[in-house]
This record gives C-alpha cells, structure tokens and sequence, in this order.
C-alpha cells in the first residue's frame, strides 16, 4: 500500500497536432468538461506539430480553469535560461495555471536536426538536473544578486531573475531508468511517465516509487513531495482500475490519450467522480 | 493610403490585466497594430517573455496584428521558425517579429487620443504589406483576381504556401475561378518572367513542384466543377482543382469511376497531365487514357480545346507534358464502368526482401488485368523487411478476390491482412481532406523515379541492396502491364507503356539518396516525371526519349514561344 495523499488530478494527453485547430479545440472542452490538466508532448521535430510552447501559451488564453503542462518539455531544445522567463511568463498570464512537465530528451537525430546537441543518456540526466536548478534559481525572486552559473551543459552568467511565477511551478519529471528516478526524487515535485513505457507495468510501479522515495529521504525531503503522476495511451473508463493505482501505487495524476472529446467528457463528468469517491472513502 | 495607428506595450511596465485590458481597447477602436516592447529598463526584473505574451494575446484578441520587437527566443532558427510557423497557424498571420514599416506607434497612454481613420478595406494593412516579396508588382494584380489572390502576410497564406511534401514561400498565389481569370493571372505572370511560375491544383504532386519562394502560383483549386456531360457514352467533366477522391464520390453515383493514382487526394490537373498510374490501370488503361479533350490556358492568354480532331498535337502533348504548355480548366474524361471490387492491405514480413521481390514481380507479371497490386518497402530492421502490399482486384465476387490475392500473399509471411469489398470511391475516400488547413509539407522531397521493363533477379538483388543502405525509407512499386499498353507508344507524350513496374524511392538527403539509386540505373528504361525530384539535366531525357522530346520543344516553340511555363519538367529550346 502507497499513497502519498495527494488530492488526485485528471487530465488530457493532446497531441499537438497542426490539424483542423484540434488540439485547441481538445483543450477546451477538457477546460469545460472540468477537467484539471491539459498537456501536450513536446516534439517540435515533429512536421505535422505545433511547437509545444506556443500551442500552450495560446491554449492559456482560450481556457479559463484547467491547469497547462507539457508532457513532456523537451529539454535539450528549450535552454533553461529562456525556458524559465516562458514559464513565469505563462504562469502569470494563464492565472497560475503552468506546471512544468519536463524531460531529458530521447530522440537524438531530430533534436541535433533542430539545433540541439547531441548528448548520451548519462549526459543529458546530468544537463536536466543541471536545468532545473538554472530554472528554480530564475524563478526565485528574493534573491537580488543576478544568476551565475557556470556548470557543465549550461552557462548563465549575469542573468535578471524573474518574472517570478503566479505560482509555485510543480517541475515534474519524466522518468524511467534508475538515474531519472534518483534525479526526479531527488530535485522533482512530480513523476510524469506513461504506463505503456514502464517495463513491466503497473507491475514496475512499486520499485519504481522505492527509487524515488529513497531519492527524495536522501535529499531530506518527504517522499510524499514527489506527486506520482501517469499517462494512459488510451482511455478505458475503468474507476476501480484508477482508484487502486491511487491507494496501492501512489499515483495521484491520471492524464489519458486518444484525442477524443467525448472521453475527456465522460472522464470529467463520470469516472473523475467516482475514482475521488472511492479514494475518499477509503482514505477516511 | 489612410495612415496607420499601433500602440506599444510594455512587457516589463504593465501586468497581465493592463496588457489585455489595452489589447482589447486597441482592438476595439480599430488600431492596425500592438507591439510588444521588451523594454528594459526597471530594474526590478525581467518583463513578461515576448513570444509567450504574444501568443497568449493572440488567443485573447480576433484580429489585430501583434508584433514583437525580435525573433522568439530559441536554440536555434529551426526552433523560432517552428514556432511562428505554429503560431502562424493559431492566429492566421497576425503576429509578427518585427513591427512593419508604416504604421504610427504611440504610446499606450495614447490610446484614446488617436484619430483612426476609415481604412480601404480592400487593401492590405501594413502589417501584410510588410511581409510582400521583392519583384512581384502587387499593385497591379488585375481587377478581377483582385479578391482572389493570397500574400505572404494574409491569413490563409499558411495553407496554400507548402504542398504535400515540399515546404514553399511564394510571393504571390492567385486563385483564378474561370478562364478568364486564369487569362488575366497569366497575364500578369507574364509581367514577371524572371520569376518562378508553380502551377497548383491538389498541391499533392510528390515532385513538390507546385510551390516555389518568392515567386508565383496560380492555383485552380476553386475550379472544381465535375459534372456528367451525357450518361449514356459516361462522359464527364472536371476542373483541374477537384481532386480524385471528389470525382470517385461524384461518379460511384453512377456506378463509374476514372482511375486516378493510388491516393484520393491528389488533384485532377496534376495528374491528368502527366499520366495516372493507379489501381485501375491494368483494367482501364492510364487517367490520360480515359481523356477525350481537354481545355487550356496558353501562356499568352488564348482559350484552346483539344482532342483527338482538334489541335491533335496538343492534345498529345498535354497527356504526359501538360505542365509545359499552358493551364488546364476543364478535362473531359469518359469514365469506366466500375461496380464493387476487392480492396486489399496486406503487411507481409521478410526475412529475404530479395526473395520476396522476385517472387513478387513474378506473381504481378502473371496476374490477370483485374488485379492491380503495389509493395511498398522500408529499410530493413534486424534482418527483417516489412512489405505493404495493397491493392484492388476488380470483381465483386469474394471467392474471385481471394484466389488473386493469394498468391502474392505468399510473397512473404503474412502479418496482417484487411481485404474488403467496397466500391472505387471508398478506396479513394481513405485520404484525408485537405480543408482550408491545406498542406505543410518542410524542406525538398527528395524522390527518385524509374521504369522498370522486367523485374529481374539482378534489379531483386540489387533493390535489397539498395533499402540495405539505409539511405531509402520509401520503396515503392506500382504494378504496371495491361491495358497501358493497349495504347500506342505514339499516342501520347506520355510513350512510356511496356513497363511492368514504375518504381520509386525517397530518401532523407538528395546525395545520399542519388548515390545509391544512380547505381540502379542499368535497370531503368525511362522515369515518371511526377515522381522525380533531381534536378540534373539528364533527367529530363528519361522522361522523354529523343523523338518524344523533339516533337514537344516544337510543340512548345508553338505553344508556349516565350517559355512562360518552365518550372515542371521543362522541355527547354530545340539545341
């Protein structure tokens, strides 16, 4: 049994797609629906896409309540520097609705196409972890002296801080092997991975969480400040299925696939509340 | 020209309210223009990031233009252009990276003292002035196509600029709806001949050449009329800018279709003047077999009917040719009867591409007229090829299909097979519609094109070797034979006819790519132009052997005398 205690999200994985205003369109009705994430993958390497961040910052003004992330932002295109001062820009715009789903990168080829560099899988853990401390360091305002920062993969040198956030910025992490789970429990406020990718599924949950929350004493945090999230390629309306990832396996984030309207509604109005009450009735 | 009126803003000065609040007053009373200043001159901080501002009051406001001082920050130019590209898209053009030359622009604290004045509405702001391209005389578009045309810098420009698989950036795209105005947009195009002329109707063609940067094109999509002329002899006619999944959904009224090639989306005049080798083929014969006249634009402007009586030499030239002498504005086609037919996709494995490929063309060259059947492949992956084959077998009797399939089922192991009975125009219906969205296709396509006289075990060996290299990612075959060669090799410009296969191949890079296929060539009698994407002048001999291309540069001395038509295929002069 795991569960850190987190009320639980539901959300929509949208593919970006530069189709018919789709993806727009998606994100409203989740919006409507009530549902409480909208995120987008991030492969701008990816013809028939839309870039990731300016979907989103537009998606910000179309939607009134539900909260934005990318799922998640490639990393090795988006230097930290930039990456900061357009996610406090979103935050603020978008009400403190911007959370910062992020990643390492994967695809090398199309990332070095698009003026990234190429890096190993070590290297890139290292860069990520490198960035998310060149963000924090952007977003945080109470500090007066300018950034500096001379690491490895990122050079700040006499940065301004700000704008700082509407909010507390959730960065959460995509991560499966060993070293990005040490890395999201560690530096992470959430676990952003999809269930089709985990080697063994729902089975690979239980020492997946162990790494993170060994991470995270390490480091002198609580476990419980990781919130476990998971994407699902396809929605299959099952409450009890989520409700036992929630109160076993700790996840309290549920973002599904398929780009179908009708199942984000169905979600909301349906499933949504009976995952809550069965987690609440359990949890008391 | 009435002046124009922009405010600036901000973006370290006003908040998130003040910033919309003056956007939507901005809009309100008629200003042409924001710009979003990145000032810097606080020291409290960093202002509000430009891009993302933009883009967040782009989704708040309808249709003022938002500019920004600068590109948007990123990695590289890739990522900036992906990102006004997208924005492009959202906001139809509106936001800009630099603030146009023109326009006043007054501080925000002068919003309500500016006296806007009453605009020409046919004219463009200054913001899409701004984007125009050099060398084109905008002004003097002729009046008729004056609602008809699209700049770089006007909302639909983002669908009409790229094709399916070429990304453009014309200067200038006309829509004519009748001749006439096809007459009046050559004329116009006639004032510019120094720059590229691409002529467009689906915007499909694989050989990306309907689209160009910086130059012109005249695009026929709005003449996409398909109408039955007279149901007994099944003789119809179609605007060039319908496309073959329109025209198979118009005529399975009828229980008639025109083979096109494989893919619905393709449009009527692209195809119907280079040739149109399809599912239907071996049936049926070539779409420029089923052409019985054929109505054109020349490039001097004169309207032209040919056929089989009238102008007979351009009427041959046209089928095989087309591009190179004039606009196509209607084509007359008698269709074939056609009823329910076996449509089949097939995903074969193989662990001996070579093999199967022998095994294949020998199954394909034995196959009656009615079974048409195409394999695709890709490089191969651990050892393994995955083949598509696909294809129709034209009879409505299942126990038929099955017995026609089943050999080339056999060419590899069977992973997965879908095979129904449905009509010409389901099959058709299978490609996507391409709306106001049109198409967004990046880069040059990089394809290859051959005629294939005999599949042989030497091109077998030689084509896994070929997809061993990596250098290809699409390996096409299209099983030819069959009625193509019931017409005569002189009947057409089109002369290419015994072929049993056309074959074709793209790759990532043009030296890689032609590195590998020119080693093929030994295999090769002749290429389909509307698949061939090298731009080397022998190229042009493989299309047209000596005697077909003599007799279309006379043609073209004819015809088209000043070269107005040069950008697809081009004959070029009598040396």
């Amino acid at each position: 049994m795991t569960d850190y205690g987190h009320d639980l999200l539901f959300g929509a994985f949208v593919t970006p797609t530069a189709q018919d205003r789709q993806a727009v369109e998606l994100a409203v009705t989740a919006d409507r629906a009530g549902l409480d994430l909208v995120t987008f993958q991030d492969h701008p390497y990816q013809p028939t896409f839309l870039d990731t961040w300016t979907l989103m910052s537009y998606v910000a003004a179309r939607t009134s309540r539900i909260r934005i992330t990318g799922n998640v932002i490639n990393l090795p295109l988006r230097p930290p520097a930039v990456l900061a001062r357009a996610a406090a820009s979103l935050d603020l715009l978008s009400g403190g609705r911007f959370e910062l789903g992020i990643g390492a990168g994967a695809f090398w080829d199309p990332i070095v196409a698009m003026g990234g560099r190429r890096l190993t899988a070590g290297q890139s853990i290292e860069a990520l972890a490198e960035g998310i401390g060149v963000i924090r360091d952007l977003w945080d305002t109470s500090a007066r002296d300018r950034v500096q920062h001379d690491g490895t993969y990122y050079q700040v040198s006499g940065a301004k801080r700000g704008p700082k956030p509407a909010h507390d910025i959730g960065v959460w992490v995509g991560a499966y092997k060993p070293k990005m789970l040490a890395l999201t429990g560690a530096l992470g406020d959430g676990w952003l991975p999809s269930m089709d990718y985990l080697p063994d599924g729902v089975a690979s949950l239980p020492g997946m969480n162990a790494h993170i929350d060994e991470a995270a004493t390490e480091a002198g945090r609580s476990p419980a400040a990781v919130r476990r999230l998971m994407n699902f390629m396809r929605f299959d309306g099952s409450a009890e299925r989520l409700a036992d990832l929630a109160l076993n396996h700790g996840i309290s984030g549920f973002i599904f696939g398929g780009d179908d309207a009708r199942s984000y509604e169905r979600l909301a109005a349906e499933v949504a509340p009976e995952v809550r009450d069965i987690v609440k009735r359990s949890r008391s | 020209m009435a002046v124009e009126w922009g405010i600036a803003l901000s973006l370290a000065r006003h908040g998130r309210d003040e910033l919309l609040a003056l956007a939507e007053r901005a809009e309100a009373r008629g200003l042409d223009l924001i710009v979003l200043q990145d000032d810097d001159d606080d020291d409290d901080g960093q202002g509000l990031d430009p891009w993302t501002t933009a883009a967040w009051l782009a989704g708040r406001t309808r249709q003022i233009p938002i500019a920004i001082e600068h590109d948007p920050a990123a990695i590289s130019e890739a990522m900036a252009a992906k990102a006004v590209e997208s924005l492009g898209f959202l906001a139809g053009g509106r936001v800009l990276t630099s603030a146009p030359a023109g326009v006043q622009v007054r501080p925000a604290s002068e919003i309500d003292r500016i006296q806007v004045t009453e605009r020409d509405r046919t004219g463009r702001t200054a913001a899409v002035r701004a984007k125009r391209r050099a060398g084109i005389a905008y002004d003097d578009v002729p009046a008729s196509l004056a609602d008809a045309t699209i700049e770089p810098g006007d909302p639909g420009f983002r669908g009409r600029r790229s094709t399916y698989m070429r990304g453009g950036s014309p200067g200038l795209i006309l829509q004519p709806r009748t001749p006439d105005e096809v007459a009046d947009a050559l004329r116009f195009a006639r004032r510019h001949p120094d720059l590229p002329l691409g002529l467009r109707s689906g915007g499909h063609g694989v050989s990306g050449r309907s689209t160009n940067d910086g130059g012109l094109v005249i695009d026929v999509s709005r003449m996409n009329d398909i109408e039955v002329l007279d149901e007994a002899t099944r003789l119809v006619r179609i605007g060039p800018g319908a496309t073959w999944k329109q025209v198979a959904a118009e005529l399975d009224k009828y229980d008639w279709a025109i083979g096109s090639g494989d893919y619905g989306g393709v449009g009527v005049g692209g195809l119907a003047t280079a040739g149109g080798i399809g599912f239907l083929s071996r049936e049926h014969g070539l779409t420029i077999d089923s052409l019985v006249a054929v109505e054109l634009v020349l490039a001097d402007g004169t309207q032209i009917r040919a056929d089989e009586t009238l102008n007979q030499d351009l009427f041959w030239g046209v089928r095989g040719a087309g591009a190179n002498f004039g606009v196509a504005t209607a084509f007359e086609f008698q269709a074939s009867e056609v009823h329910e037919v076996g449509w089949a996709q097939l995903t074969l494995v193989s662990p001996d591409l070579e093999q199967s490929l022998r095994q294949y063309g020998q199954v394909a060259r034995e196959a009656p007229r009615d079974t048409t059947v195409f394999l695709i492949a890709g490089p191969p992956r651990q050892g393994q090829t995955v083949i598509q084959l696909y294809g129709v077998v034209d009879s409505p009797d299942p126990d038929v299909v099955v017995e026609r399939l089943t050999p080339f089922a056999g060419t590899g192991l069977l992973a997965q097979q879908q095979v129904v009975l449905t009509r010409y125009a389901g099959i058709m219906a299978g490609a996507a519609d391409v709306g106001p969205d049109g198409h967004h296709g990046r880069g040059e396509p990089m394809a290859r094109s051959g005629f294939l006289p005999v599949l042989t075990d030497e091109f077998a060996r030689d084509a896994a070797a070929l997809l061993r290299t990596g250098k290809v990612f699409f390996f096409a075959l299209r099983h030819m034979g069959g009625a193509i060669a019931d017409t005569t090799r002189e009947a057409t410009a089109f002369s290419h006819r015994t072929p049993e296969f056309q074959v074709t191949a793209i790759g990532a890079d043009r030296d890689g790519l032609d590195q590998v296929w020119d080693r093929l060539a030994g295999h090769f009698d002749g290429l389909y132009l509307s698949f061939e994407t090298d731009p080397r002048p022998e190229r042009l001999h493989d299309a047209f052997p000596p005697d077909v291309l003599a007799r279309l540069r006379s043609l073209k001395q004819r015809y088209d005398p000043t070269h107005l038509f040069r950008d697809n295929f081009w004959v070029g002069e009598n040396s």
